[in-house]
């Protein structure tokens, strides 16, 4: 589903150049859930968006569905921090926006926009302005954009990093459901290694600037997960690993 | 509903009705304070109606000439119009050209703050010279005054988008065009607003410097007519006019800038109170 082959991004700064990423490669197999956590600055939301074709690296390439990755990918679905929601139009019409940018006809997926919006609890819901939504609300009308055109691959830049700790958990079982449900691949960025291990079938642990891939973590926790594995050994045993490598990286102090 | 939506679900936001009701009080207190104390201070000052007359005999020049001032009126408002309405189409346009060519921007982007430095009552008779005693110099008086503050506003709100926003319409596929019209316009709208507000007042200045140049009909040769008989009264009286015009120019702007913005914050939250 997606190769990513040695990319290096580079930013010229007036201290001299800058190291964004460095030689980063990783793949991912159809139906795969990969998270990637590192501390903030190591990268990730750039390697996200080299991935995406927004923002071009340096040196490397990158291969979605064995097409070379030369400008943004389209078929995609994104989900960025901010949710990115267009003031003006409301929730329906936001998650609409994908369809009407790609010059398809707004009537064949009506439907689809309003399942996808029952599927994530917000039915009843759809008439309402991003202002009257709250950040969770909001941020799952922008996860309806980036599935309403069933794109194969699912991008997701911390999209729950700007929510409290109880809507994010809120959030992680739904989209552990929504990816059950839909069998699409997800690339997952967060700085939370607990949520990282709950959704992810592998963790790539990234370093900080440059940032490398220092690890992979294989989760081999059962499918459906559910929210008591949390509290388990193997659980556990996997958040652990990451936090060795990061303590070796200085990232995290030694407990 | 489950749980999860009754805890998130928010009233939605709109200004109460009660304080709105007050908020006209004070300008018209305002108003009539000041005209009371015109009225008494020109009686109590013995001041001679030929220097400063009182409302009250304006009122009475206004109703008495009712009929001269408002065809005049009428002449300076066209002119208002459409040199408001051609500024506005334009500078959008010459925003949205900027912001796509960036070469253009840097070519034009000095030549159109230097011609603003450039006062209008000097170009004024050059354009009555080039064309003609009819409407069009006064219009394009009262255009070459208004627009560069709706260009300014707009390339603002256009560069405003956030580059997420960006990236997520390229990552949609989404061509040049449907970007600008749908995310990049509408994101810019309170800007575009702001500018027209400030424009359509400057459009009423411009208006009338174009009519003090080789003009027979509008206030602002009425203005001047005044002026060459020591018509105090004629004069005062259409300086209230001319207000009144501009001011009910920026009022329709407010209305339709509510009714066009009912999701922008300047909308939602009355002054000093914070709500989301």
């Amino acid at each position: 589903m997606l190769d990513v082959r040695a990319i290096t991004k580079r930013y010229w700064t007036k201290g001299g150049p800058l190291v964004a990423l460095d030689g980063v490669s990783l793949s991912l197999v159809r139906g795969e859930f990969l998270a990637i956590v590192g501390p903030s600055g190591c990268g990730k939301s750039t390697l996200l968006m080299g991935i995406a074709g927004l923002d071009a690296p340096s040196a490397g390439e990158v291969r979605v569905a064995g097409r070379l990755v030369a400008g943004a990918v389209t078929d995609v679905g994104i989900v960025f921090q901010r949710d990115v929601l267009l003031d003006w139009r409301n929730a329906l019409d936001n998650v609409l926006l994908q369809v009407e940018m790609r010059r398809l006809r707004r009537e064949d997926y009506l439907g689809r926009a309003r399942h996808l919006m029952q599927m994530v609890k917000l039915a009843g819901f759809e008439d309402r302005y991003p202002f009257e939504l709250s950040g969770g609300m909001r941020q799952r009308v922008a996860i309806c954009r980036a599935l309403i055109h069933d794109p194969p691959l699912l991008l997701m830049d911390e999209p729950f990093g700007a929510l409290d700790a109880l809507t994010r958990e809120q959030m992680i079982v739904e989209l552990h459901r929504i990816w059950q449900d839909t069998g699409k691949s997800v690339v997952f960025v967060t700085h939370d290694i607990r949520e990282a291990v709950f959704l992810a079938d592998r963790v790539l642990v990234m370093t900080p600037r440059p940032g490398r891939i220092a690890a992979t973590v294989t989760v081999d926790l059962p499918r459906p997960r559910n929210l008591a594995m949390r509290e388990g050994d193997g659980f556990s045993r996997c958040v652990g690993r990451i936090r060795e490598i990061f303590e070796q990286y200085g990232v995290l102090e030694k407990a | 509903m489950d749980s999860g939506q009754v805890a998130e679900a928010l009233p939605a936001a709109v200004e109460t009705p009660g304080p709105r009701r007050s908020r006209s009080l004070y300008p018209a207190l305002l108003v009539v304070c000041s005209l009371t104390g015109w009225e008494a201070g020109v009686a109590f000052f013995r001041i001679p109606p030929y220097l400063l007359p009182p409302p009250s005999r304006l009122l009475l020049k206004i109703v008495a000439e009712w009929q001269r001032i408002l065809l005049h009126s009428w002449m300076t408002l066209q002119v208002v119009l459409v040199g408001f309405l051609l500024g506005a189409v334009f500078s959008i346009v010459l925003a949205a050209s900027l912001l796509r060519f960036r070469g253009l921007a840097d070519a034009l982007y000095p030549l159109l703050v230097s011609s603003q430095t450039i006062p209008k009552v000097a170009i004024a008779p050059l354009l009555v010279v080039w064309f003609g005693f009819g409407p069009t110099p006064k219009v394009l008086v009262a255009f070459l005054v208004c627009f560069f503050p709706i260009v300014i506003d707009t390339l603002t709100g256009l560069k405003s988008v956030p580059q997420e926003v960006i990236w997520l319409a390229r990552s949609m596929g989404a061509r040049g065009w449907d970007t600008l019209l749908k995310i990049r316009i509408p994101a810019a709208l309170p800007n575009i607003f702001a500018g027209l507000k400030v424009a359509s007042t400057l459009a009423v200045v411009g208006a009338v410097v174009g009519e003090f140049v080789g003009s027979d009909r509008g206030l602002g040769y009425l203005l001047i007519q005044a002026n060459g008989t020591m018509d105090v009264q004629l004069d005062f009286s259409v300086l209230i006019v001319l207000s009144l015009m501009g001011v009910l120019l920026f009022a329709a702007l407010e209305l339709l800038e509510r009714a066009c913005l009912p999701w922008h914050i300047s909308q939602r939250v009355a002054h000093g109170e914070s709500r989301r």
